[in-house]
C-alpha cells in the first residue's frame, strides 16, 4: 500500500506532462491533491492502531526496500501533502500553463513522501538527490533566474554532503551487512562503540547541512530569497526541506542509539537558533529575513527534540507543523505583497494593511503564531516546549523567543505607514483570488491550532495534555514582557547595524567557507563522539 | 581494510581538498564528480575478497564463493543519480558563465550580489 504514496504523485506528474488538454490539467493537479491528502489522512489514522509496513519486491527479512509507516512518518507525510495542497491552490492559477512547474512540484512531493516513509538508507540518499535536484531546477526552469549564484551553490553543497552520507553508509553496511534501518539498529547496539564514531559523524554532518544548522545553513536561507523564483518553492522549502533534516536527525538518532549526543546538539540548537536571529536583524530583503527566521525556528525545535521529557518532544513535533504552516503562509502572502510592491527591500514596503487589506490580516496572523501568541498555534508549542526545561534552558528559550519577536516587529513594519503612491496609484489592486484563498486558509490553520490545540495534540501524538491556566498564564506574562522589551528595543536602539552585521558579513560564508565548515564539523563531531565515549 | 579501500578514502579526501582550496567553479564540479567516484570505488570495495565469483549464469555453481552483488547494484544507480545533478550543474553554471562571465567563485559572489538586486547586499540607507 505505502509504494502507491510514492509512486502515484510521480505517475500524475507524468500523466500532467504528456495531457494537451489544458482543462483536464487543471482538473488533474487540484483532485489529485485532494486525493493525496484525504489518503495521508487516512494513512495517519491506520497508523494509530498499528505500523503499516509494505516490504517492495517481498523478498523476505530484511533483504527488500522496507518503507514503514508508524505516526511519525504519517504525520509527516500528512504535513506534505497538505503543504502541497495548498501551494496548488497558491499557484493555480499563476502556473496554469507552466506543464514543467507542476510536473517538478509532483516529482518533488513524490520525493519528500519517500524520503518520510522509507527506511532504507540508500533510499534516502536517491531520494534526498532526487529532491535537491527537482529543488534546484524549480528555482531555474524560468529563462530570468537561469544564472543563479546561489542555485549552483545549493545544489552543489547538496551533492557534496550526500556524498558524505553515502560514505557513512558505506560503512555502516560495511559493519552490519543491512540497509534496513530497523535491523542495522539491531546490528549496531552490538556493535562495539568505538566503529560507529566515523559513520554517525559522516552522516551527521549531511543531516546538519539539511536541517541548517550552525555552520551549515548560509546556503538554504539565500536559495529561498533569489529573486524571481517562485516564491512557493521558497515556502515548501522551509515548511518542508529544512523540516526533513530534522525528521531524517529523529530517525538517525534512533539508529545510533549508542552513541548519546543530546547535549551537543542542544547546544548546536541553541547556537543556531540565536545566529539564525542575528543573520535575520540584520537583513533588509523581505525574503531573506523570513528565511534566517528559518533557521532560528529549525534550532528551536532542534533543542525541543533533544530535551528530556515527552511534553517537550511533543511540543517540538507540534512546532514543526506549526512553523510550516505559519512561515508558508507569511511566505506565500509576502509573495503576494513583492508583487503588487515590485521591491524586497523593507524599507521600501510600507502600508500593506491599507493596501493590501486581507494579506494585511493574513500576515499578522502568521506574525502572532510564529510569535506564539495566545488562542495561535505557535503558543502551544512553545508551551509544551518549555513545559518541564530547568532554569537556565527556560531563559535561553525565553530569550530566543525574544529574537524572534525582534525580528518580527522588524518585519512587522511593512504593514503599517503609508504606502508609496507608485503602489497606491494601482487602485483598485489587483490579487490573485486562488493566492488569497490559499493564505486565508493558512491563516485559519494558524488559529485553528492554536484553540483546537490541546485536541489536535491529543489527535496527533496520543498525549493527553492539558493546558494549565497557571502555566498559561505565566507563559502570557513573559510573551508581554518580551513583546514590550522588544517594542522598547527597537524604538530606542537599531538592531541589525554596526557590530552585528559586521559579525554576520563574516560569517556569511561563500561556497569554500560551506566546504570548509563541512570538514570542521566532520572533525568536531569526531572528536567530540571520541571524547566523550 | 583492504588497500582499494584505503585508496578510496585518500581520492575522497583529495577531492574535499580540491573543494576547498580551488577557487574556480568548473573545477570544483570536477572535484565533485571525483568525490562521487571516490564512493563508488569506496562501496565497490566493500566486503571484496579475492576469490570471490559473481553471482551470475555459469558461476552459480560455485555459490559458496559469491560477491556481495548488493553494493554494485547501488552504485549503478548512484552512477545514474549522479551523471544527473551533475548535468543540472553544469547547465546552472553554463547559464551563470553567460550572464556573468568568470568561473572564479570569489568575482561570481560579487557580481550575483550586484545582480540580484541591492536588497541582498547590506545597504544601510534603506533601513532609516
Amino acid at each position: 500500500m505505502l509504494t502507491y504514496f510514492v509512486i502515484a504523485p510521480i505517475f500524475i506528474a507524468v500523466l500532467l506532462y504528456l495531457i494537451p488538454f489544458f482543462k483536464a490539467r487543471k482538473a488533474l493537479v487540484i483532485l489529485a491533491q485532494g486525493a493525496l491528502f484525504l489518503a495521508a489522512c487516512y494513512l495517519f489514522f491506520r497508523t494509530r492502531e498499528t505500523e503499516i509496513v509494505t516490504i517492495v519486491g517481498e523478498y523476505s527479512g530484511f533483504l527488500g526496500i522496507i518503507l514503514r509507516a508508524d505516526q511519525l512518518a504519517a504525520m509527516f507525510v500528512g504535513l506534505t501533502t497538505l503543504m502541497f495542497l495548498i501551494i496548488t491552490v497558491y499557484s493555480f492559477n499563476e502556473q496554469k500553463d507552466s506543464r514543467l512547474f507542476w510536473f517538478l512540484l509532483f516529482i518533488w512531493e513524490g520525493a519528500f513522501i519517500g524520503l518520510f516513509l522509507t527506511r532504507d538508507l540508500f533510499n534516502i540518499f536517491v531520494l534526498a538527490e532526487v529532491s535537491s535536484a527537482v529543488a534546484a531546477v524549480l528555482l531555474m526552469y524560468k529563462r530570468t533566474n537561469r544564472s543563479s549564484y546561489h542555485g549552483i551553490i545549493f545544489l552543489m553543497v547538496n551533492v557534496i554532503v550526500m556524498q558524505f552520507y553515502l560514505l557513512g553508509v558505506g560503512y555502516l553496511y560495511m559493519l552490519t551487512g543491512a540497509l534496513d534501518m530497523e535491523y542495522s539498529h539491531m546490528i549496531v547496539s552490538t556493535l562495539d562503540r568505538s566503529r560507529l564514531i566515523l559513520p554517525f559523524a559522516l552522516i551527521m554532518t549531511a543531516i546538519a547541512a539539511k536541517s541548517s544548522m550552525l555552520p551549515l545553513f548560509t546556503f538554504l536561507p539565500k536559495v529561498q530569497s533569489i529573486p524571481r523564483a517562485p516564491v512557493s518553492v521558497a515556502a515548501l522549502f522551509s515548511a518542508l526541506q529544512v523540516k526533513s533534516g530534522l525528521y531524517l536527525f529523529l530517525r538517525f538518532r534512533h539508529l545510533f542509539e549508542a552513541i548519546d549526543m543530546t547535549g551537543i546538539f542542544l547546544a548546536l540548537g541553541i547556537l543556531t537558533a540565536v545566529v539564525g536571529v542575528a543573520f535575520a536583524l540584520t537583513q533588509t530583503d523581505v525574503k531573506r529575513i523570513l528565511a534566517y527566521s528559518t533557521v532560528a525556528q529549525a534550532g528551536l525545535i532542534m533543542v525541543g527534540l533533544n530535551l528530556e521529557g515527552v511534553y517537550a518532544y511533543v511540543g517540538s513535533m507540534y512546532h514543526i507543523i506549526s512553523h510550516a504552516i505559519s512561515k508558508s503562509l507569511l511566505f506565500l502572502a509576502t509573495g503576494m505583497v513583492i508583487r503588487v510592491y515590485n521591491t524586497r527591500d523593507i524599507g521600501e514596503i510600507r502600508g500593506v494593511l491599507r493596501s493590501l487589506p486581507v494579506v494585511g490580516v493574513c500576515i499578522v496572523f502568521g506574525i502572532l503564531s510564529i510569535t506564539g501568541a495566545p488562542l495561535f498555534g505557535g503558543n502551544i508549542s512553545k508551551y509544551f516546549m518549555m513545559a518541564e526545561v530547568n532554569l537556565p534552558l527556560f531563559i535561553t528559550m525565553s530569550f530566543i523567543n525574544l529574537g524572534t519577536i525582534l525580528v518580527f516587529i522588524k518585519f512587522a513594519r511593512i504593514l503599517f505607514g503609508t504606502p508609496s503612491e507608485e503602489v497606491a496609484q494601482q487602485q483598485p489592486i489587483q490579487v490573485d483570488k486562488f493566492k488569497q484563498t490559499a493564505i486565508v486558509i493558512l491563516s485559519a490553520l494558524c488559529l485553528a491550532g492554536g484553540v483546537f490545540g490541546p485536541g489536535l495534540v491529543r489527535l496527533l501524538f496520543g498525549v493527553d495534555a492539558t493546558v494549565s491556566l497557571g502555566g498559561f498564564v505565566e507563559k502570557l506574562i513573559i510573551l508581554l514582557v518580551s513583546w514590550a522589551v522588544g517594542l522598547l528595543l527597537t524604538k530606542y536602539r537599531h538592531l541589525g547595524r554596526g557590530g552585528l552585521q559586521r559579525v554576520t558579513n563574516r560569517l556569511d560564508f561563500g561556497f569554500r567557507g560551506i566546504t570548509v565548515s563541512m570538514g570542521a564539523f566532520l572533525v568536531l563531531m569526531l572528536v567530540l563522539v571520541g571524547v566523550l565515549m | 581494510m583492504n588497500p582499494i579501500e584505503v585508496a578510496a578514502i585518500v581520492v575522497f579526501l583529495i577531492s574535499f581538498y580540491g573543494l576547498i582550496t580551488g577557487k574556480k567553479m568548473i573545477k570544483a564540479v570536477v572535484y565533485m564528480v571525483l568525490m562521487q567516484s571516490a564512493v563508488i570505488v569506496f562501496f565497490l570495495s566493500i566486503g571484496f575478497q579475492s576469490g570471490t565469483v559473481p553471482p551470475m549464469g555459469a558461476y552459480l555453481e560455485y555459490a559458496e564463493h559469491i560477491a556481495d552483488p548488493l553494493p554494485q547494484a547501488l552504485m549503478i544507480t548512484a552512477i545514474v543519480v549522479g551523471v544527473a545533478v551533475t548535468t543540472i550543474n553544469i547547465t546552472m553554471l553554463m547559464a551563470f558563465f553567460r550572464k556573468h562571465p568568470t568561473t572564479d567563485w570569489d568575482e561570481a559572489r560579487k557580481k550575483s550580489m550586484e545582480k540580484e538586486g541591492a536588497a541582498t547586499l547590506p545597504n544601510l540607507e534603506s533601513q532609516s
